[in-house]
């Protein structure tokens, strides 16, 4: 059992007195997302902690379509829902191939890649928007929900690179030697001993990648103009361009697109735990 | 099973040479143990063997067929890492079967040999545990499986032992022993430990800087190190030596050192060109010395008595030099005392001060 003396309680103290306005300081913004969602029209601005006439009126509005700008709901999740998949799984492909390259193959230049891959966080994503714009009309893929996918991609991977980089120098060299003189090509290498032992890491790249495509906005808005192609997040954005806007709905179908990524969260949480290459060599 | 040979071989990393040309062969089913400090190059020339180094100069050959450029998995050799190196993911039992699977290996053909490797290594009761449940000997007798269900032409051991308690390891070496007597695999063993190349070895290699300093069955090295280097890598305690000069006069020849007259058993015509007045080693075993009951013989002062036993240990001090003297049995010795040594004569080893290389 354990003892409570006078200091750990004081640190046990010291780390709720900065926990909890923390917690509170996360909270809030929710639920008042929260507290709009289920308030009434006229009630959604009156500033009450709670709401008189609590109501699942708004949900009803938006699952079944029922307003002007929810006209597309279920597509533009859709939409969001592929896109945000097919980003995790090719930024997955191009990342781990390139990490394996470079941390187990050591491939000639694999530095350079990396370091080139890197640097282009030294310019801020939004200033991209318009190049990339711009590229993706010259490769015709304007409106195209693969213009999207592709600047995805481009975004989410050095960083992918990077950890699965990291990630993979800390397998311990010597399963590769083993494999090879089992008679592993690195092809075999990679699929048989190799991922397996990246799972974790690979989920919690897989995972960043995905909430990174669905929670996008910036490049979204500007690749994508068809209401039948846009993603959910920009369908959001298109509340606001009315004067009257219809809060209450923005914010139910908030709640709802908020919902997708905490479960993806919550599913994958449990992978993504390390220790899987322990009894592998001697520590 | 297969011979092996090195010929003249040489690397570098960048312009740092480590090995410099070293040649020589292992017969078919010998097991042969590369023994030296750490950094002498052994591990390096075993994994030039292995497929997993380079060779910047000279050639390795596998039963007569030069395997340069031949890569690791077609050289038909196994090898056991330090670190064990076992798929973590892996039961024991795919593990072991994990190169037969690779090639594709029929199932029961695959089935039949991990059962009977498991069964060699006491391992039958393991095959569906994962290597994070096993202990340190375990793992290690798994990483051996996986080299003996290959049924490979050479087995490399790349310090295999290092990782496990003492005690383990003693009762590993008689393991690895036994198994090689069992399988006549020829076999290259990587150590620092002289004690598991003195045990194991059917002939032992002892490195130094990247070069091979002697080779020869341990016996053969323990009495006859051709280098004051060998002398005292090999044995423990390590051989007692001390500076000095040698003197012939008279049909005798002893070596003058640290005030005192260290015997030589030689006539003055078997020392060749060693002359009265040069400067020498004068190597003893810990072992051929003993504590004199007369009186006479070497004078020393005792500082330790390390009792074990069986036996009893003593570092003595003659003049500048310290000395270890093991005897059977025990001694009334304490420190401070004054003994004298009786050398066994015979046993005596001389080397070149210059150069280090034996005279005797």
């Amino acid at each position: 059992m354990k003892r409570w003396t006078l200091r750990s309680v004081t640190n046990e103290a010291r780390l709720l007195l900065i926990g909890i306005p923390l917690l509170i300081w996360t909270l809030i913004p929710i639920y008042h997302l929260f507290l709009f969602a289920i308030s009434t029209k006229d009630s959604a601005t009156s500033g009450n902690l709670w709401p008189k006439h609590p109501t699942m009126q708004n949900f009803v509005f938006v699952l079944w379509e029922k307003h002007f700008y929810l006209n597309h709901f279920w597509l533009q999740m859709g939409n969001s829902m592929i896109i945000a998949v097919t980003v995790a799984v090719l930024t997955l492909f191009v990342s781990t191939c390139a990490a394996f390259a470079i941390s187990r193959l050591k491939v000639r230049g694999g530095r350079t890649v990396m370091n080139l891959a890197l640097f282009t966080y030294f310019i801020p994503a939004a200033f991209l928007a318009v190049p990339m714009y711009k590229a993706m009309g010259n490769y015709g893929l304007l409106n195209n929900q693969w213009a999207l996918i592709l600047a995805m991609v481009t975004i989410a991977s050095p960083y992918c690179i990077w950890v699965l980089k990291q990630a993979s120098d800390k397998l311990p060299y010597e399963l590769d030697e083993a494999a090879r003189m089992d008679g592993a090509t690195p092809l075999q290498l990679f699929r048989l001993v190799y991922l397996p032992l990246m799972v974790p890491s690979l989920v919690a790249v897989g995972t960043y990648s995905l909430l990174l495509a669905w929670n996008e906005y910036l490049y979204a808005f500007l690749l994508l103009s068809n209401d039948r192609s846009v993603t959910l997040s920009v369908a959001l954005g298109n509340f606001l361009s009315a004067d009257d806007s219809p809060w209450e709905l923005l914010m139910a179908t908030g709640f709802i697109y908020a919902l997708p990524p905490a479960a993806i969260y919550y599913t994958f949480k449990r992978y993504m735990v390390s220790g899987l290459t322990a009894g592998a060599v001697k520590s | 099973m297969a011979s092996v040979s090195f010929q003249n071989i040489e690397k570098s990393f960048a312009k740092t040479k480590i090995i410099h040309g070293i040649s020589f062969d292992i017969a078919d089913g010998e097991f042969v143990v590369l023994v030296g400090p750490s950094g002498c190059g052994k591990s390096t020339l075993l994994r030039m063997l292995a497929g997993l180094e380079e060779i910047s100069g000279g050639q390795i050959a596998i039963d007569g067929k030069v395997v340069n450029d031949l890569d690791s998995k077609d050289r038909d050799i196994a090898m056991v890492f330090q670190s064990y190196a076992l798929y973590p993911h892996m039961t024991v039992r795919e593990n072991m079967a994990f190169s037969l699977r690779l090639r594709k290996a029929d199932q029961a053909l695959t089935n039949e040999r991990v059962n009977k490797a498991a069964q060699i290594l006491n391992l039958d009761a393991l095959l569906e545990r994962t290597p994070r449940e096993l202990s340190g000997g375990q793992r290690q007798r798994v990483a051996m499986g996986r080299a003996i269900v290959r049924d490979p032409k050479v087995f490399l051991f790349d310090e295999p032992l290092s990782n496990l308690d003492a005690k383990l390891r003693v009762a590993m070496r008689a393991e690895i022993k036994a198994l090689h007597q069992r399988l006549k695999t020829t076999t290259v063993y990587v150590t620092h430990d002289q004690i598991e190349a003195m045990t194991m070895a059917d002939r032992i290699v002892v490195m130094h800087d990247g070069i091979v300093e002697q080779i020869g069955t341990p016996l053969d090295l323990f009495d006859h190190p051709g280098n004051l280097f060998v002398a005292q890598f090999i044995g423990s305690p390590s051989m007692n030596v001390v500076q000095g000069k040698l003197r012939v006069a008279d049909g005798q020849a002893w070596v003058e050192a640290e005030g005192a007259r260290w015997p030589l058993a030689l006539s003055p015509a078997s020392l060749g060109a060693a002359t009265d007045g040069r400067k020498v080693h004068y190597g003893i075993r810990p072992t051929d010395m003993a504590l004199s009951p007369d009186g006479s013989g070497i004078e020393a002062r005792v500082i330790v008595v390390e009792p074990t036993g069986a036996e009893t240990e003593l570092l003595l001090e003659v003049g500048g030099s310290k000395l270890v003297l093991v005897m059977h049995g025990r001694t009334n010795a304490r420190p401070d005392d004054t003994v004298h040594l009786a050398l066994d004569v015979p046993k005596a080893h001389l080397f070149d001060a210059a150069d280090g290389k034996r005279i005797n």
